[in-house]
């Protein structure tokens, strides 16, 4: 039985427009971890705040441990949830906001104290009990946010962007805290982000999403190597998958497959490359540049290298992509299909 | 040429706003309120002020006639004032605190108050007199301290307080001629109130008209505010007397809405055909007779009703018109008044017999003319207020309109006393004690 | 180049304390004519022999206060000035909350229930309480007429709403929370609207229901704007004597007078100007309190 499972979901805001979330089918795993992965307006927390009960369904199902709950509110769910901004209660010290599900929830008073307890030191946050929100830290703040959403022990988390409001540095610190907070807990989480790297380094599975559709949903393996169409190949990795519409279809490549000829082995595709930028990223190299010739012929291309030492700007050389890393798109549905003969020339 | 001015409403609640806030209460009385003034050359002025009166055909004529060919005479630009008359007290404050205003300034109560910033009408009253003979006793116990022998008002007029009673209603209950006695109106008006449910109609307020009935029901039994020289009379036997009886009148014939009046609800009371009797001057029928109410016919006019000890009641209201002594125009504000007293018959008969004169050879035939009144239904309505003189007195009677027993009219400590005890909230003996304590609080600050 | 700048400079702060002084200028002159001055005065007078008809007056220490003291109606007015002040806030707080709950919400017309709202506030407070005297009248009201059509009261005998102290008092009260209460509305409104969406989303995650989440969340992160609100309140009510003059002038029987009413009854309308002055002065203290409680929300909202 799936701990969250939504059929046919739908919202549309305003009638006659485009739903902000179509005709979504989704089955959760025990104790996974999935992301909803999408740009802004795709979708994903508007599906979060369905779920959670904070938006009513224009049509569909949703159901929680095996029932339909669209017509229960938010405290019936059995749910928790992290907001964006942490939604702490300001005015409240960090023990009364860990304890405020309890007693929203009216749970006996004399297990407050040792339930708040439990969740705080689960965060390591038990030091900062009398403080109140305005004299934490963002990290802390992140903490206490999920301390009061653990204490009630609910059948899933829905995690809203938790990390965006956090400074880089601080952000791949929380991430890791954040599995780390999972693997210990091991209730199912469903966590909405728009940042790829967020995605493939938690997600258990993925769910990728654009304007309201459901593009793929696999683990972050298999929405990497294996996109299920343009939107989902382009979407996920930096510099995005290199696309070239031959006749009837359209090929894309990862930049890291598109290297100097000397290092392919095996069957590969071969191309004149003229290197017009180079950019040196410390553990990598990002080069973009033409091919000479071909179908390719003028489109810009890039390339990840561990080197580039031997390249030199304004030079031309011989670059190639192995055959299997090649992946073909339709071009009119820009789904997947299967390997073609294609003509490079 | 004469000029009517109305005044602003903005002003007056402003000087009421700041003159009650403690951040604020000397503004009404500093010298805030300046009234520039531009007189046409060589020409005079001549300001008064004076309330809309409840005749309006009176303002009419005064203001359209008299003050018209005064001025012509005099060479003097008149200009009059009208305001609502539960304002000419804090208005008349404001002017003396800011030693600038009209010249003169009528009120409707003895303004005793105000006598060391008004000028002595002794002038006045004697060349009126030599053309008019002596005024009533009336005029002179409302406008003159005896202690300082000073004539610090002057009163050409005041306003008889008759009864006001149905004629149909009280022909049911067995008085075709109204009640003439309190004993009749408490007898009668239990009787209306009990068949038809018709509620009496005599106010218990903290308004003008209560005060007069009420001072005229305790003198009708015998009490008074003040004995003859000015001291303290107010708790006696005959004042609980007094007060048992308008506590039975009330609780056997009356409704609470006696308790929310203002001058004009007795008027609408009786002219909207709820109540049986109320004590008013003659601006009920008057009104009647104006816009033609059906009711006109039936409400007929009653003297003072007369109580175990007299048959008594105060003036209405009494014109007491003041000469600043910071007036510009003292000397045309005291032609002005002589002048006006020769013309005070037509002023009576504008004024449709709402002010009785002070000097009564100014209206010889009063008797005559009060007696068939083509307006009235029937003309002989008015015939009654034949003898007011023999029942009619001044506040403060038996002694005179001072300026503490201004203080405690306008404190309404009278009308307070008689409202408790109606309502049974203080015994008789209580009330009266406590209303005399306030008595001698307020006349020790006149002291 | 920097001749130029130096220029402008020295222009500019020759220019400004002028300018400053020009713009705040009417509020120093407003504030000294119109109210220490009065109120310098009142103090003076208190302590006088005052009349309105005197130019002259004396030093009488406290004897204004002690003669005023013995007045039975001094002491309703002192109690009564509480009792609206007090019980007005009480009707306004819950009423206004009621109100911005309600019209946070998004719906059809809610600009002009708005607008509708906002009236009283708008209308000068004379007017006002003129229309309701009309309405709580002992012979057109129309309340009374309705109960009477509706065969709740016999006619005669329909409630007298100003004429019976408790119902008087209860319609005086009934008039200052009509009039207070757009005020506080939209104060209320402004600070729900300035209260993050999430959080009360959080709250009904948290499993609160609507009364915890007003309780325990929303009001609790009101309470700065709140007390603004209140002690705006406070004053406006507790020196107001407009609607009580208009509605019952103090009756009946001074079971609805208050302080201002009582010291504008006796100081002008009964030329004891003394006496007034020393009964205004009662308010000094409570607003002296209340001032010290607005400076404080002041200064906090400025260091936050």
């Amino acid at each position: 039985m799936a701990v969250v499972e939504t059929r046919s979901l739908t919202k549309v805001f305003k009638e006659g427009e485009l739903g902000a979330v179509n005709s979504v089918n989704l089955e959760t795993r025990e104790g996974e971890f999935l992301v909803f992965l999408g740009p802004s307006g795709s979708g994903k927390t508007t599906l979060l705040r369905m779920i959670a009960g904070l938006e009513t369904p224009t049509s569909g199902e949703i159901l929680i441990g095996g029932r339909v709950v669209n017509e229960l509110s938010p405290r019936d769910r059995r749910i928790a949830m992290v907001f964006q901004s942490y939604a702490l209660y300001p005015h409240l010290s960090v023990y009364k906001n860990i304890a405020f599900p309890l007693k929203a929830q009216k749970v006996k008073k004399d297990l407050h104290k040792q339930k708040v307890e439990w969740a705080a030191s689960l965060l390591g946050i038990g030091a900062l009990l009398d403080r109140k929100p305005r004299e934490l830290s963002g990290g802390e703040r992140q903490r206490v946010a999920l301390a009061r959403a653990i204490v009630r022990e609910p059948a899933v988390f829905l995690l809203d962007e938790p990390l965006s409001n956090l400074d880089a540095k601080l952000r791949a610190s929380a991430r890791e805290e954040l599995e780390r907070f999972h693997r210990r807990v091991g209730t199912t989480t469903i966590y909405v982000t728009h940042d790829q790297v967020e995605a493939m380094a938690m997600g258990d599975r993925v769910l990728v999403l654009n304007k309201g559709v459901v593009h793929q949903l696999g683990t972050p393996t298999e929405v990497y190597d294996n996109p299920a169409d343009t939107f989902v190949a382009t979407f996920l990795g930096s510099p995005p998958m290199n696309l070239a519409e031959l006749s009837d279809v359209i090929v894309g490549f990862r930049p890291e497959h598109f290297r100097p000829v000397s290092s392919v082995n095996g069957e590969a595709v071969a191309f004149r490359f003229k290197v017009e930028n180079i950019e040196y990223l410390g553990s990598e190299w990002i080069v973009s540049g033409t091919p000479a010739s071909g179908k390719l012929g003028g489109q810009k291309v890039f390339s990840r290298l561990n080197s580039a030492q031997d390249l030199s700007l304004g030079g031309t050389y011989d670059f190639a992509v192995p055959q299997r890393e090649l992946k073909f798109f339709d071009r009119s549905t820009e789904k997947r299909v299967e390997p073609k003969v294609v003509s490079w020339q | 040429m004469a000029k009517k001015k109305q005044e602003g409403r903005s002003r007056r609640d402003f000087i009421r706003w700041t003159g009650s806030g403690a951040l604020a209460l000397g503004a009404a009385s500093g010298p805030f309120f300046l009234f520039p003034e531009r007189a046409a050359a060589q020409q005079k002025t001549l300001k008064i002020l004076q309330w809309s009166h409840f005749v309006p055909a009176y303002d009419t004529w005064f203001d359209g006639t008299f003050c018209k060919q005064w001025g012509q005479k005099n060479n003097t630009n008149v200009i009059i004032d009208h305001i609502n008359l539960v304002d000419l007290s804090a208005k008349a404050a404001s002017e003396a605190s800011a030693q600038k205003g009209h010249d003169l300034f009528m009120l409707l109560s003895p303004p005793a108050a105000y006598e060391k910033q008004t000028i002595d009408m002794t002038h006045v009253y004697q060349e009126v007199e030599k053309k008019h003979g002596k005024k009533i006793d009336l005029g002179h116990k409302s406008t003159y301290n005896p202690k300082t022998k000073r004539y610090f008002a002057f009163s050409d007029s005041y306003v008889p307080d008759p009864g006001n009673w149905h004629k149909d209603w009280w022909a049911d209950a067995g008085f075709p001629n109204g009640p003439d006695t309190w004993e009749d109106l408490r007898i009668g008006a239990k009787k209306i109130r009990d068949k038809s449910g018709h509620p009496c109609g005599l106010g218990l307020s903290q308004e003008l008209d209560t005060s007069m009935a009420m001072r005229a029901l305790l003198w009708s039994f015998g009490g008074a505010e003040q004995d003859e020289a000015g001291n303290v009379a107010l708790n006696s036997k005959e004042t609980i007397e007094a007060l048992k009886y308008m506590k039975a009148l009330y609780q056997e014939s009356e409704t609470p809405e006696v308790f929310t009046w203002t001058p004009p609800s007795n008027n609408q009371a009786m002219l909207a055909g709820r109540v049986s009797f109320v004590a008013n001057a003659i601006s009920i029928t008057r009104q009647a007779e104006r816009e033609h109410l059906p009711i006109e016919s039936k409400i007929m006019v009653s003297r003072a009703l007369r109580g175990p000890v007299r048959r008594i009641a105060a003036e209405h209201v009494m014109d007491c018109y003041i000469i600043w002594d910071f007036a510009e125009n003292k000397e045309g504000a005291q032609q002005f008044l002589i002048d006006y007293i020769d013309a005070f018959h037509d002023g009576f008969v504008a004024g449709q017999f709402y002010n009785f004169p002070c000097f009564p050879s100014t209206v010889p035939d009063l008797k005559k003319e009060i007696a068939s009144d083509p307006r009235a239904t029937p003309p002989d309505k008015y015939k009654v207020l034949g003898d007011v003189l023999d029942w009619a007195t001044n506040v403060g009677y038996p002694g005179y309109g001072s300026a503490a027993i201004d203080e405690a009219f306008k404190a309404w400590v009278i009308p307070t006393m008689f409202a408790k005890v109606a309502r049974g909230d203080e015994t008789p003996e209580n009330a009266a004690k406590a209303a005399e304590e306030e008595y001698k609080r307020i006349f020790a600050r006149w002291k | 180049m920097a001749i130029g700048r130096a220029k402008i400079k020295s222009v500019g702060a020759a220019q400004s304390p002028l300018l400053g002084a020009a713009m705040f200028t009417p509020a120093v002159l407003y504030i000294l004519l119109l109210v220490a001055g009065p109120f310098f005065l009142a103090i003076f007078y208190a302590f006088s022999d005052a009349r309105i008809g005197n130019t002259e007056m004396h030093y009488v220490g406290l004897e204004n206060f002690r003669s005023i003291l013995k007045s039975p109606s001094f002491r309703i007015a002192i109690r009564n000035s509480f009792i609206f002040t007090i019980c007005s806030q009480i009707v306004v707080i819950v009423g206004a909350n009621i109100l911005a709950i309600a019209l946070e919400k998004t719906f059809r017309g809610r600009g002009f229930i708005r607008f509708l709202i906002l009236l009283p506030w708008v209308a000068p407070i004379a007017l006002g309480a003129i229309g309701w005297k009309w309405i709580l009248d002992s012979i057109y009201s129309v309340i009374s007429w309705v109960l009477v059509a509706l065969h709740f009261y016999k006619p005669f005998n329909a409630p007298m709403w100003l004429g019976e102290p408790h119902l008087a008092i209860a319609s005086v009260l009934l008039v200052h929370s009509w009039r207070l209460m757009p005020f506080s509305t939209v104060i209320l409104l402004a600070g729900r609207t300035a209260i993050p969406k999430d959080i009360p989303e959080a709250a009904a995650v948290d499993g609160a229901g609507f009364w915890r989440t007003q309780f325990q969340i929303i009001i609790p992160m009101m309470r700065p704007i709140l007390s603004v609100a209140v002690l705006f309140g406070l004053i406006f009510t507790f020196t107001d004597m407009t609607v009580v003059y208009i509605l019952t002038a103090g009756g009946p029987f001074d079971s609805t007078q208050t302080l201002p009413s009582l010291a504008f009854a006796m100081g002008i309308q009964g030329s004891d100007l003394a006496a007034g002055a020393a009964i205004s002065l009662f308010l000094v203290p409570l607003l002296i309190i209340i001032a010290y409680f607005m400076l404080r929300v002041a200064h906090r909202a400025e260091v936050n």
